[in-house]
């Protein structure tokens, strides 16, 4: 489904120096996958994933998504292929604090060229919300919600075009082990029972166990983990798996 | 992008940012209630000058009376007098929808009368111009006439008193003096009364605009309304003049009677059928001066062909009188020109001012922009929906900007009202807001606030998603 090859990325620093980062990466996923990334802090992960999610298109080497080069892809079709194709899940969360988490569910629909009458987009993002759990909080504003909570709503928008893939940074980055063990079960669910491609970056063992397929990124490229029970976040001594780790114990469950 | 989703975006947004956003757009609101005062101003003087102190669908056609024109080819000789043949060539011209031959009173003469309306009797020089009659019929009031009634002088009905004759336009008086050839009436005959016309006469809404802005406060005398004022009589002296010492014995004198006001009336004077006029000068002059004009008033079917029609006037070797419309209009379109300007400046710093606000709140949106590309947004979508909200803003500012200059037009009209003495052609409103100058106003305000988004916009749209979402 997805095939990188000779992929090199690399980023101008403001005093023009340059800082390469993915040097020759190749990687084939196949439809269905449960592929978790793995490596240090500063790796390379979200650069990976986000040029596969066609958020980046500044690199070398080749991306294809189904026999179709993302590089050749016009910005529209780029748009489409995100829109309709991939679904995005950050640590972070980014949800619109000023919408509504239905709001915020629907925000695919605006976007999509395809067009659906705003009613049928309500009615599938309410359903999405009941089935990541939270029906009862989609008019309240993501603000109001934990962190496990904003991430459901995350996922819930994620899926709002029946993605084939979904993208995933640190999903639990900043939840706490209750709630990242919940959206754990949420994703093998979705990869389970609806066949979703899951791409997930992350230090979360638990997930990296979970997951059927584990690639770790080391001096730029891709090193296969066929063993996906070592421990992703030891390898990571850096200082910002640390503090990955201390920003998930402050978000409390059930905090709304 | 759904059209409903733009909107959804667009209005939340604006919502949220409604502060920084009223602040950006006060200058917009200001430059364009400027914009639309001035401009509407400047065309609401133009319809009073231009439409009824200078009518500029007609010209007036005169003698060319020096030629300066002494090109090799053109060794110009002015015709010197319009007559009937002259009149029917300039009705042939196109463009012309009426041709109307105009004769100056030659002969000096005063008129007495007045004291009906001003508590005295009022005499004064009198100038005084023969038109074509049926050049003002629209213009006469109801009941009156405006032509040359000829009177003769032996079928004349005898009467005791006005009673004893017809209508509005007749009274019982003296028989004319003098016969149609010039002979004299016996004194026997001269005392005999019988009904007799008045001699028309038709005045501009300039005298009366004249006579209530500025010599009525000097004299103390009362307001006038034209529609009192038609119908006044007075003593028509032909032959008499204040200033110069009068042949006595030759003196013509008449009843006359205002029948009505009339923009083609001549603005100082007063205006009598065309055959009084020529009767009047041949008796004082030559036989040829009854069919000798002194102007031709030309109308013209549109405004348009004005200049087209003095054209041929011209090549025909007469000229165009000067009416003063070309100054004035000249006059009014700089000043137009200069606040259009000022405005124009206004609305422009505004429009800078409406850039740094969207620059400074791409920034701040810049995650969420993020996130809209990480969904499916295009480019096209970021940039339209910046630009969306800059029309919105531009439109909303516009909406207060034309109201705010029509609260300021209301309240200019009614200090003019209250406190401002009366002066000619003093206006009740001295605005016009037409349509166009309104669509103008929100396309002016719409069109800066987009041109000032156009290059944050341009900026967000080239944002890239993974930076900002990534936070590096
Ligand atoms: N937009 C960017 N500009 C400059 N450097 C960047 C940018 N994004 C990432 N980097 C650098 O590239 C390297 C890889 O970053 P990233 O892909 O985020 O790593 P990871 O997700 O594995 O922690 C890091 O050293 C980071 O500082
Ligand atoms: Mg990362």
């Amino acid at each position: 489904m997805i095939r990188v090859r000779g992929l090199h990325k690399s980023y101008r620093s403001g005093d023009g120096s340059s800082q390469r980062v993915l040097r020759g990466v190749d990687l084939d996923i196949a439809r269905g996958e449960f592929l978790s990334v793995v490596g240090r802090s500063g790796s390379g992960k979200t650069t990976l994933l986000n040029i596969i999610g066609g958020l980046d298109s500044d690199y070398e080497g080749a991306v294809e998504v189904e026999g179709k080069r993302l590089h050749e892809m016009t910005d529209l079709e780029a748009s489409a292929y995100r829109n309709n194709h991939v679904g995005f899940v950050f640590q972070s969360f980014h949800l619109f604090d000023y919408m509504s988490c239905l709001e915020n569910v629907m925000l695919p629909s605006l976007f999509d060229r395809k067009g659906g009458a705003a009613a049928d987009a309500r009615a599938r993002a309410l359903d999405l919300l009941d089935q990541v759990g939270i029906a009862e909080k989609a008019s309240q504003p993501p603000m109001n919600l934990s962190g496990g909570q904003k991430q459901r709503v995350a996922i819930a928008r994620a899926l709002f075009n029946r993605p084939s893939m979904m993208i995933c940074d640190e999903p639990t980055g900043n939840l706490d082990r209750r709630s990242g063990d919940a959206i754990l079960e949420l994703f093998r669910a979705l990869n389970q029972e609806d066949r979703i491609t899951l791409l997930i970056v992350t230090h979360d063992p638990l997930i990296a166990d979970a997951a059927t397929r584990c690639v770790r990124i080391e001096d730029g490229q891709v090193r296969e983990d066929s063993g996906a029970s070592v421990r992703a976040s030891d390898e990571d001594g850096g200082a910002d798996g640390g503090v990955d780790a201390g920003e998930g114990a402050f978000e409390a469950e059930e905090r709304a | 992008m759904r059209a409903g989703g733009l909107r959804t975006l667009i209005v939340g947004d604006l919502r949220r940012n409604a502060q920084h956003f009223i602040l950006a757009s006060i200058g917009i609101v200001v430059g364009i209630a400027a914009f639309t005062f001035f401009l509407a101003l400047g065309s609401g003087v133009r319809n009073v000058v231009l439409g009824e102190i200078f009518p500029l669908d007609k010209l007036e056609v005169v003698p060319r009376t020096t030629d300066i024109d002494l090109g090799p080819l053109r060794v110009g000789m002015g015709k010197d007098t319009l007559d009937d043949q002259v009149a029917k060539s300039l009705g042939a011209l196109p463009h012309v929808s009426g041709v109307f031959p105009k004769m100056k009173l030659t002969a000096p003469s005063t008129a007495v009368g007045g004291e009906s309306l001003l508590g005295n009797d009022m005499r004064t020089e009198l100038i005084a111009d023969g038109i074509d009659p049926a050049l003002v019929q629209d213009d006469v009031a109801s009941g009156y006439a405006f032509k040359h009634f000829d009177d003769g002088v032996a079928e004349l009905k005898a009467c005791e008193s006005d009673e004893g004759c017809d209508g509005k336009m007749e009274y019982c008086g003296l028989r004319p003096r003098w016969r149609a050839d010039g002979s004299e009436l016996t004194p026997a005959e001269r005392q005999q009364r019988v009904c007799r016309h008045y001699v028309p006469v038709m005045a501009s809404n300039h005298l009366v605009e004249i006579y209530n802005g500025t010599i009525r406060r000097a004299h103390n005398l009362p307001k006038l309304n034209p529609e009192f004022v038609v119908g006044l009589r007075f003593d028509l002296r032909v032959g008499e003049s204040m200033v110069d010492a009068s042949k006595k014995d030759k003196i013509i004198v008449e009843r006359g009677r205002l029948v009505g006001f009339s923009a083609r009336a001549i603005p100082l004077g007063l205006t009598l059928p065309l055959g009084y006029v020529g009767q009047y000068n041949v008796f004082y002059g030559s036989p040829e001066a009854a069919s000798t004009y002194h102007s031709i008033i030309v109308d013209i079917d549109s405004k348009d062909n004005v200049a087209a029609v003095a054209k041929s006037v011209e090549d025909m070797g007469f000229d165009v009188a000067d009416s003063g419309a070309e100054q004035a209009a000249l006059l009014i379109t700089i000043f137009m020109m200069v606040f259009g300007f000022v405005s124009v400046v206004i609305v422009g710093i505004a429009a800078v001012n409406i850039m740094h606000v969207f620059f400074m709140l791409i920034y701040q949106r810049q995650r969420e922009i993020g996130i809209m590309r990480a969904v499916g947004a295009t480019r096209a979508n970021i940039r339209a929906l910046i630009l969306g909200e800059a029309a919105l803003v531009g439109l909303v500012a516009g909406c207060f900007g034309v109201v705010l200059a029509f609260i300021a037009g209301a309240l200019f009209d009614t200090v003019s009202a209250r406190y401002i003495p009366d002066f000619p052609y003093k206006p009740e409103t001295y605005f016009s807001f037409d349509p166009p100058l309104l669509l103008g106003a929100f396309a002016f305000a719409i069109g800066f606030c987009v041109l000032g988004a156009a290059l944050p916009a341009r900026r967000a749209a080239r944002m890239d998603p993974a930076l900002v979402l990534t936070g590096h």
